[in-house]
């Protein structure tokens, strides 16, 4: 009979740190890649109401506010960001992290705002999902006015409990690798100077925002 | 390989003594050693060079007669141009995949090369594409590519662009590839010749118009980020190719088989 409920003790302490550990697990699992349905619910709904913006009623700067507000809804531009930056995250100081991502956002925001007019008429179908090592890939197909429909992939990752976009991929090109190495070969011409890639950042700025 | 470094070498030298090779940082500097090796492109000063200089050719030649083209043009003529283009190409495409040992895709290309070619009025519509024989592309680089060889350093060519060293390989052999060049030679094919060159590089241009000077506004370094488009794009080319390259099921296997078969590996719609 001792020995009996010796068992039981041991083999409930044994169980004990698993079931200590298993809401971190669940939330672990939870945080892994959303399903396929919900990564294709969520492109579906983001790109409407991204259309519903670009072809709707109000001026060029009403349309970039809401697309901005949009953007930083649905895109995980922070994670970007840090991707993006690559092993100089690990160099820059705190201040030029807090700027760069700053510098990062804005960029980003006038980029959208430069494409609205060119994007008049957008029409957008979601096709299959596969997954990647990244996420969930969700394939649309872009239509503009005057211009052969591109395949355009979306990569869904679940960040920060939501369903978020973390990368672009178009013709097999991913948008943030692209711009990985534009902004590293920047930095690299500098001697490896994070600063110089901050400059140049604000020079592009004043420039989009001169032009 | 040997044959191929042995065609490149000279190349290389010419590239390296016009402009110099670019200097690899000492390798006590880990970092930027990393950096150089990542980039992977030791003609730097040469591959600037040409960059610019298209750039220049670009900026007062192509891209004014491009917005010119444009301005005539509607996007169907461009995409009926950029069909009858590829498929001159078929051809020496299907040679491609068969030297490749890919099949599947020389089959595709045969069958699109023979319908496009008669129902689609020479090239200029693709009635195969819509009987499910979707487009497929290959080059010499790519067949290289198959067979193993690595890409090799960036280069960017004056006038041909972006490149690395085992594509630039395959540019002679694609000359020679094109179904005019074994055509006796006469006063017409030369003016065809020239005529369907200059077509082909200004519509190609207006197809990428936007793209182009998307690319040049919002990049910081433009050089960069084209060479980084060009490797990502050509892995993915190659990729494509690979995902295809699927054995059909055999005629004896049972439904279910076919099925778990094509459903493991091929996708029609893709």
């Amino acid at each position: 009979m001792a020995a009996y409920f010796r068992r039981v003790l041991l083999g409930a302490f044994a169980v004990m740190p698993v079931l200590a550990l298993s809401p971190l697990l669940a939330g672990r699992a939870l945080a892994a890649a959303p399903s396929a349905a919900t990564a294709k619910a969520f492109i579906d709904s983001s790109g409407q109401k991204l259309v519903s913006i670009i072809n709707g009623a109000g001026s060029t700067s009403q349309k970039a506010a809401q697309l901005r507000a949009l953007v930083n809804n649905i895109v995980a531009v922070d994670q970007i960001g840090k991707f993006v930056l690559g092993r100089y995250y690990r160099v820059a100081t705190p201040a030029q992290r807090s700027e760069y991502m700053q510098l990062f956002h804005q960029t980003l925001a006038y980029n959208i705002t430069t494409q609205i007019r060119a994007y008049k008429g957008v029409t957008f179908k979601t096709g299959r999902v596969t997954s990647g090592p990244e996420g969930e890939m969700v394939s649309t197909e872009v239509s503009r006015q005057g211009q052969a429909p591109a395949h355009v992939q979306w990569v869904v990752d679940t960040v920060g409990g939501q369903p978020k976009i973390v990368d672009v991929v178009v013709e097999g090109t991913s948008l943030r690798v692209t711009e990985r190495s534009d902004y590293s070969s920047v930095i690299n011409d500098h001697g490896g100077q994070v600063e110089a890639l901050l400059s140049a950042m604000k020079r592009q700025l004043s420039r989009m925002q001169a032009g | 390989m040997g044959i191929v470094m042995k065609s490149v070498l000279p190349l290389l030298a010419a590239g390296c003594l016009l402009a110099g090779c670019a200097t690899p940082p000492p390798q006590s500097n880990k970092a930027a050693f990393e950096a150089y090796q990542q980039q992977n492109d030791p003609l730097k000063p040469f591959n600037k060079a040409s960059y610019h200089f298209d750039n220049v050719l670009d900026t007062y030649v192509l891209r004014p007669v491009a917005i010119g083209y444009i301005d005539v043009t509607t996007p169907g003529i461009r995409r009926h141009v950029g069909e009858f283009m590829s498929n001159t190409d078929a051809p020496a495409q299907l040679l491609e995949f068969m030297a490749a040992g890919k099949p599947r895709d020389a089959g595709t290309t045969l069958v699109r090369f023979l319908v496009n070619s008669t129902v689609g009025i020479g090239g200029l519509f693709d009635p195969a594409g819509a009987l499910g024989y979707h487009k497929v592309y290959t080059d010499v680089g790519l067949t290289l590519a198959g067979y193993g060889v690595p890409e090799g350093p960036y280069l960017y060519l004056p006038f041909a662009g972006p490149s690395d060293l085992r594509d630039a390989t395959g540019i002679p052999a694609s000359i020679v590839l094109n179904p005019t060049f074994p055509a006796p030679p006469s006063t017409g094919l030369t003016i065809f010749n020239y005529g369907s060159d200059a077509l082909s590089v200004v519509n190609t241009r207006a197809e990428l118009h936007g793209t182009i000077s998307n690319i040049k506004k919002t990049s910081l370094d433009p050089y960069a980020t084209f060479r980084s488009l060009y490797r990502q794009h050509r892995a993915a080319e190659l990729q494509d190719i690979n995902k295809r390259d699927v054995a059909t099921p055999p005629a004896w296997y049972s439904a279910a088989q076919r099925k778990a078969m094509k459903h493991a590996e091929y996708d029609s719609t893709n």
